[in-house]
């Protein structure tokens, strides 16, 4: 019984989260507000507490780090102000790729890249996308890169929309719910951050073990760290970019991309975010 | 309808620990039915209380996500509450959309999204009402209530392994404490019932073990603790004393009766002695007168012969009547003549008529005691001839039948009177008043294992006693 209240106050919880963040934004005279979405780190407490510190550090100010629920509530708060600077996906950075300007990117196993992966169940026999035709399917947020745009223009390849592929296609928002989605049986498939199930897959194996990766897509920019273009020249905005890129030369920054498995954060050129860009316009086109 | 009678032949001693082990039997099975049943409300109870829980936490949860058909958000709930909830109990929760299609559940393979609920339905029961059936798993229904309205279904597999492990681990642990505790306490009463009643026993045996005479229980045995059972034994030897007393009291007239028949014999006998005597004085003053003549000396030496014979006979008789040590000896036809000899006086003196016939021989006799049989005969023609009065007729019959010796005495009195054929006939306790003289005949006829029986034809009385002959080598 006791179990069963404290499912009471999980459900409570779940319900109330997107609320959360509001309550802490409404506090303090004014920090420097730097966004993340649970699309991608999905509210690890030990991640995000080392990434503001070591932030707070480097730019020797205090940081709030806030939270979303899709890309286009952080897109939103971006360009409305109501936040300085995001850490969001090449896919929404190209769809406000003029009100928004690059801080850095990550750099993760050596390069500024990542992939997209389709994932299914451990005992599932598909071996592609064309072999789950007519099932269900979990995508990440509608405005994630490698948790929708890639396989959704891989099937506008085909001429097909998800919808009229897949039965039944749901959005997550959050990579590790892809899997856990797929893992737990809910849909067959999923379109997944190969980055998030690469790390989720040294946290938390039993997990990922669950599901099988059918399709790895080509090297793609990895999400980067935005802010509002018109902003740039603010310090506050400048600290925060020399802060990001100064992360690897900090103990504080050091602890908080090896908790993030990343190696670094560079300075990045659009050019990088190409791939994302071609994949943009098989949609559009299609 | 056999087991009854056999269990009413039990020894009380033991009927009654059985009845006391019965009755801890019942008790037991009665307290075990009332724990279990208790125990089967408290898991019910619990049952319902998680099933509300459970459902009512779900509905408040997952309200707006299923409003909002929001697959992802419904899963992750359930799939949250399930992973948070450590007890294991709930095997499988289901919500479906108003329109009964399923919207996700804990195991999306067994209840894949978009299917129809009402596969799942099927033994549902709403929470309030769930309860332990022997069912590993349980289900639960609900509607799911948002705002005050029902958009939804929340359908719930319980799984209640445990507690049916429970169940019957309280059952066999009940079935095993309440039978030790049951045959120990049935041991224990056992125990202290049979010393309660040993009392109760001894005085059973003490009545039943020797054969018709009650033996008095020992001072020592009387239990002084119990007053009710220590005043019942009392009264108990008491009443052993009372039945040797009497017991002695009547083998005592027995004795007397026989001196008693012939005192009654005695007036008549005395005449039967004085009458010779006259003649034989006579006789004496003849030989005293005429000494000197030979002839008239002989002739009334053999009249004083004869009368002194038959002086003797009637001595020997009355001798042979009251001789103790005659015990052993068997019947004769002379001891017929005898009773004649005694008994014809007492006919001549009310001037009866005697019909006296004796057929049977001494083969018609084999095995009989002379004694008891003389007292029989003796006791019913003395009371045949009482009752005959002056003038009647009294007879005596004997004859032989097959293996029995049949002897009818006949009357011509009035009969016998009420009283008489109680104490003539039947063994129930004597009367007050009246002689013992009857009763003695029944008691001397019973223990000789024959019959008696009472006639009244006409204004003649019979009464016929019929004696078994024994076998010669058995007497």
């Amino acid at each position: 019984m006791k179990s069963t209240r404290r499912a009471v106050l999980m459900g409570l919880a779940a319900v109330a989260a997107p609320f959360v963040a509001a309550r802490s934004w409404a506090q303090g005279p004014a920090p420097f507000r730097f966004a993340l979405t649970p699309v991608f780190l999905d509210n690890d407490a030990a991640v995000i507490s080392a990434l503001r510190a070591a932030l707070a550090e480097g730019m020797g100010q205090d940081i709030e780090l806030v939270q979303r629920r899709t890309y286009q509530e952080i897109s939103g708060a971006l360009l409305d102000g109501s936040v300085d600077a995001a850490w969001t996906c090449g896919y929404p950075y190209l769809q406000h790729k003029a009100e928004l300007s690059l801080l850095g990117v990550p750099v993760w196993r050596g390069q500024p890249l990542y992939q997209s992966y389709l994932i299914v169940a451990e005992d599932d026999p598909a071996t592609a996308l064309p072999d789950l035709r007519g099932g269900t399917h979990a995508f990440s947020d509608p405005d994630s890169n490698s948790g929708f745009l890639v396989t959704a223009s891989d099937l506008a390849r085909g001429g097909k929309t998800p919808d009229q592929f897949f039965s039944r296609v749901i959005f997550t928002y959050g990579h590790r719910n892809v899997v856990r989605s797929v893992a737990g049986g809910l849909t067959r498939s999923g379109s997944v951050d190969g980055y998030v199930w690469e790390a989720l897959s040294s946290a938390e194996p039993d997990l990922t073990a669950r599901t099988k990766v059918i399709v790895r897509s080509e090297w793609l920019g990895f999400p980067p760290m935005v802010a509002r273009a018109d902003r740039m020249d603010e310090p506050s905005v400048m600290a925060c970019k020399a802060a990001l890129l100064g992360l690897s030369a900090t103990a504080q920054g050091r602890e908080a991309l090896k908790l993030l498995s990343l190696d670094a954060i560079e300075p990045a050129e659009d050019a990088l975010f190409d791939g994302i860009a071609a994949r943009m316009a098989v949609l559009s086109g299609g | 309808m056999r087991p009854l009678p056999r269990f009413r032949n039990l020894p009380v001693t033991l009927r009654v620990p059985l009845v006391m082990a019965g009755l801890m039997i019942l008790l037991g099975f009665l307290a075990s039915q009332s724990v279990l049943s208790a125990l089967g409300r408290v898991q019910d109870a619990r049952l319902s209380e998680t099933a509300r829980l459970h459902v009512e936490g779900l509905s408040v949860a997952l309200g707006p996500s299923v409003l909002r058909q929001d697959v992802w958000e419904v899963y992750d709930i359930l799939d949250r509450a399930r992973s948070a909830y450590d007890g294991q109990r709930l095997l499988l929760s289901i919500v479906a959309d108003e329109r009964g299609r399923i919207l996700a559940a804990t195991d999306p393979r067994r209840a894949p999204v978009g299917e129809e609920v009402a596969g799942f339905e099927a033994g549902a029961v709403p929470p309030d009402a769930v309860r332990m059936t022997g069912d590993p798993v349980l289900r639960v229904a609900a509607p799911l209530l948002f705002q005050g309205r029902q958009i939804g279904q929340i359908v719930t597999e319980l799984d209640v392994t445990d507690l049916l492990a429970e169940r019957r681990n309280v059952s066999i642990w009940l079935l095993f404490g309440n039978a030790a505790a049951t045959a120990l306490l049935a041991f224990g009463g056992w125990l202290a019932v049979a010393r309660i009643l040993r009392p109760v026993g001894a005085l059973v045996s003490a009545m039943d073990d020797s054969k018709g005479a009650p033996r008095p229980i020992a001072e020592t045995d009387i239990p002084r603790g119990d007053p009710g059972l220590s005043r019942l034994i009392s009264t108990y030897n008491r009443m052993t004393t009372a039945v040797e007393s009497r017991a002695e009291a009547e083998r005592r007239l027995a004795e007397r009766e026989r001196f008693v028949s012939l005192g009654r014999l005695s007036s008549s006998l005395a005449h039967e002695v004085n009458n010779p005597l006259g003649g034989l004085l006579n006789a004496a003053d003849t030989i005293l007168s005429y000494s000197d003549r030979p002839e008239v000396v002989r002739q009334s030496a053999e009249l004083m012969q004869r009368g002194l014979s038959h002086l003797r006979d009637v001595t020997r008789a009355i001798l042979d009547e009251n001789r103790l040590d005659r015990a052993g000896q068997e019947l004769r036809p002379e001891d017929y003549e005898d009773l004649k000899l005694l008994f014809e006086p007492e006919v001549a003196s009310r001037a009866q008529r005697l019909h006296w016939n004796v057929e049977a021989g001494l083969a018609g006799m084999i095995g009989l005691p002379a004694a008891p049989v003389r007292q029989i005969v003796l006791n019913l023609l003395l009371n045949a001839g009482a009752a005959a009065g002056q003038h009647g007729q009294v007879g005596l019959n004997v004859t032989a039948g097959e293996g029995q010796l049949l002897i009818e005495i006949t009357d011509t009195g009035p009969g016998l009177g009420q009283a008489d054929l109680g104490r003539l006939l039947a063994s129930g306790p004597l009367p007050p008043g009246g002689g013992v003289g009857l009763r003695l005949v029944h008691d001397l006829v019973s223990k000789l294992e024959g019959e008696v029986h009472h006639d009244r034809v006409g204004d003649k009385t019979y009464i016929r006693v019929t004696l078994p002959l024994k076998d010669a080598s058995h007497a």
